[in-house]
């Protein structure tokens, strides 16, 4: 990457409160136009790392920048460059869909024919207009976001941070936001998206994942799934389709070469050593009365990943206080 | 030109946001009407009509004499007779009179030969400000009988000494016209300092303050901005309050209606920016409340509203000479009641004035570029 498509860059970013780091030397870089996930469980250290490269909080050592301005010393120059969508959306709860609007507008410095016209703009592509005079709080969970979504980008931002934007709202809205943001993507503008929902990370174009305040990994995912540390030699994924799944992983969970098994729905997931023996374990099923099944080879997913990462890096930090 | 900006578009929501939340609105107009009528009812300290039982043991022509001079006073209502000493005491004891007058069977007698009558008073002394009063005015009954008494003697016609009180401002000495203007200062206090305390803690709980701080805002302006609409809002009030004092309580405001117009706006201006000051301080709503009220509280007793502070041990007189209410309660009665002129109160004008630009100074600067 040349330092001219890298938007977000941080290096060795540190946050504490008081004796708890919630953000641990993380360093990781953005491309310009890409759809970033952030990944990690409550907690662990998103939305502190989301506000820092916003500018909004102080790193306790570490620097960020954004665009090649610096987050802390030059936070002027950035202000005009990010918008920011936080979990609690942000809005005006009297103010009308249009008020909302013309509010961020204003306070990022639009003109008035310029604000009217970004107005108009944002309504009919987030398609608000039916709603425009009602009031923030009379709006349902997509709608807010939506809404929350257009104040952030009133001011055409290079780089959208999004906080949990998908948090508690239905499927549908779920998926029209993700396919406005492929949309904005596509118009150039950055996506930084934290969330937990793997297959939202799934459609993302590179992903990041932090446990603890650490990053465990980052790149895109593809690369992850090809990964050495998760695909160890001689071990294998498959996926076992089969009646009664969960009794069944009992049984298979018993043989020798398992390592790991998780169910997914009417199938479970796998992973086995060269001791594991296929015909060996469909036996056991057969004499248990599960005689329908269907196995194939598969490659790991990205929550096998993180899971399989945060393990290792627990086990070698464990080792290491030890 | 940004600060211009910054300023129109947060008065504008603000002004919004105020009026379209109702029930904000008559919380910010319930309390003060409600402080203002029911202290200004409540705080009446004048004493008349004290209820009095007369045992009366002469029951002449002279002894009536005695006990009509008693109610010609004011201060004392004859509510029942008494026929004998437990009597008149199980009266005061069971709180059913405040003053019982004991006049002996030998009372027209003894005053006739001169020989010095005796009329005993028992007062209930539970209550200091009422006794004090029945005290004095019982003690002054006998001086102007007795020296009555001797002139006719005597044949003199002139006293010798004669004293000519003349009480200026507030003549009719009504306890209103000296409450109802520092009410006031309470009532508008509690309003104002609320409004903007809450106004910065919401941005913080919904979430909207981080996307103020992520835009190129002018903190002046934001501020400004704050403060605006409920400086329109209290002045209004302000001005129903002042209305309220002149309508309903009669206290009439002897002084330039100018001065109390600019003395109460610096006053609205500097609670407000107190406000703020809090706000950016407190985390929560809880906090900000706590805070409020932890300043407001000592203003009821240290800002002279109701105990003079010339009397007061030098720690809360120097608790009332930091709040802003101890000034503007001066400067009402300043200008209400006694009528004073500009260079009279130009003291306590200009204390004000320079504590609301500090505080508001203090919180553009403390209000904090970043969350943590």
């Amino acid at each position: 990457m040349t330092s001219e498509d890298v938007i977000v860059e941080c290096r060795e970013l540190t946050r504490r409160f008081g004796s708890v780091t919630a953000v641990d030397r993380v360093s990781f870089a953005v491309r310009r136009s890409s759809v970033f996930g952030l990944l990690g469980p409550n907690g662990s250290g998103k939305t502190t790392l989301i506000r820092m490269l916003c500018g909004v909080l102080q790193p306790t050592s570490g620097s960020a920048r954004i665009a090649g301005f610096d987050v802390v010393r030059e936070r002027e120059k950035i202000q005009g460059l990010i918008g920011y969508m936080s979990q609690q959306f942000s809005l005006y709860d009297e103010l009308t869909v249009e008020e909302n609007i013309t509010f961020y507008g204003r306070i990022h410095g639009l003109g008035r024919q310029e604000l009217k016209n970004r107005r108009e703009e944002l309504l009919a592509t987030m398609e608000l207009g039916e709603n425009r005079h009602k009031r923030a709080h009379e709006l349902s969970g997509g709608w807010r976001q939506r809404l929350a979504m257009s104040c952030a980008l009133v001011h055409h931002p290079q780089i959208l941070f999004l906080d949990e934007p998908t948090a508690g709202i239905d499927p549908v809205a779920r998926r029209a936001l993700w396919d406005m943001l492929f949309d904005l993507a596509g118009r150039g503008i950055t996506l930084f998206v934290t969330t937990h929902y793997m297959d939202e990370a799934e459609r993302c174009s590179h992903v990041a994942y932090i446990h603890g305040g650490r990053l465990v990994v980052e790149g895109e995912p593809d690369d992850l799934k090809r990964l050495p540390a998760v695909n160890l030699p001689g071990t294998r994924r498959l996926e076992v389709t089969c009646d009664h799944v969960t009794r069944a992983m009992r049984i298979i969970k018993a043989q020798p070469g398992v390592l790991s098994a998780t169910v997914f729905g009417q199938s479970m997931h796998l992973l086995v050593n060269d001791d594991f023996s296929e015909e060996e374990a469909l036996r056991k099923l057969a004499e248990a009365g599960i005689t329908e099944w269907d196995v194939r080879q598969i490659h790991p997913s990205l929550e096998d990943v993180f899971v399989e990462l945060t393990l290792t890096s627990r086990s070698q930090t464990g080792e290491r206080s030890g | 030109m940004r600060f211009w900006q910054t300023l129109t578009a947060v008065t504008y929501k603000e002004f919004i946001t105020v009026f379209r939340d109702r029930t904000a609105l008559f919380f910010m107009f319930f309390p003060p009407l409600v402080q203002i009528i029911a202290f200004g009812f409540a705080l009446d300290m004048d004493i008349k009509h004290m209820y009095t039982v007369v045992l009366d043991e002469d029951r002449t022509k002279d002894s009536r004499a005695v006990v009509d001079t008693f109610v010609s006073t004011g201060s004392f209502r004859v509510v029942g007779e008494a026929r004998s000493i437990e009597e008149l005491r199980e009266y005061l004891r069971a709180g059913k009179a405040r003053v019982g007058i004991q006049i002996p069977p030998d009372f027209s007698q003894r005053l006739r030969r001169g020989e010095g009558a005796q009329v005993q008073v028992l007062i209930d002394g539970s209550n200091s400000t009422p006794a004090l009063q029945a005290l004095n005015t019982s003690l002054g009954v006998g001086f102007r009988y007795s020296l009555l008494a001797l002139a006719q003697k005597s044949g003199a016609r002139e006293v010798p000494l004669e004293i000519r009180p003349q009480v200026l401002y507030n003549p009719g000495l009504r306890s209103q016209n000296f409450f109802i203007p520092g009410v006031i200062g309470l009532a508008l206090q509690i309003a104002t300092v609320f409004s903007t305390a809450l106004a910065v803690v919401r941005e913080r709980e919904r979430g909207t303050l981080e996307q103020l701080l992520i835009s190129p805002i002018s903190r002046p302006g934001l501020m400004l901005g704050k403060i605006l609409p409920y400086f329109t809002i209290s002045a209004a009030m302000s001005a129903l309050l002042f209305w309220i004092m002149r309508g309903l309580f009669d206290v009439p405001i002897a002084g330039d209606l100018w001065a109390l117009i600019a003395a109460t706006l610096v006053y609205i201006f500097t609670l407000l920016s107190l406000g703020l000051l809090i706000s950016t301080v407190a985390e929560n709503t809880m906090q900000s409340f706590q805070m409020t009220l932890a300043l407001i509280l000592p203003s009821v007793f240290f800002s002279g509203l109701i105990f003079p502070r010339e009397t007061m041990p030098w720690i809360f007189y120097a608790i009332g000479e930091v709040l802003p209410a101890t000034y503007f309660i001066d400067l009402v009665r300043a200008i209400v009641v006694r009528g004073a002129r500009w260079s009279d109160y130009a003291r306590e004008l200009s204390i004000l004035c320079g504590m609301g630009a500090f505080i508001f100074a203090v919180c553009s600067f403390r209000f904090r570029r970043t969350l943590g």
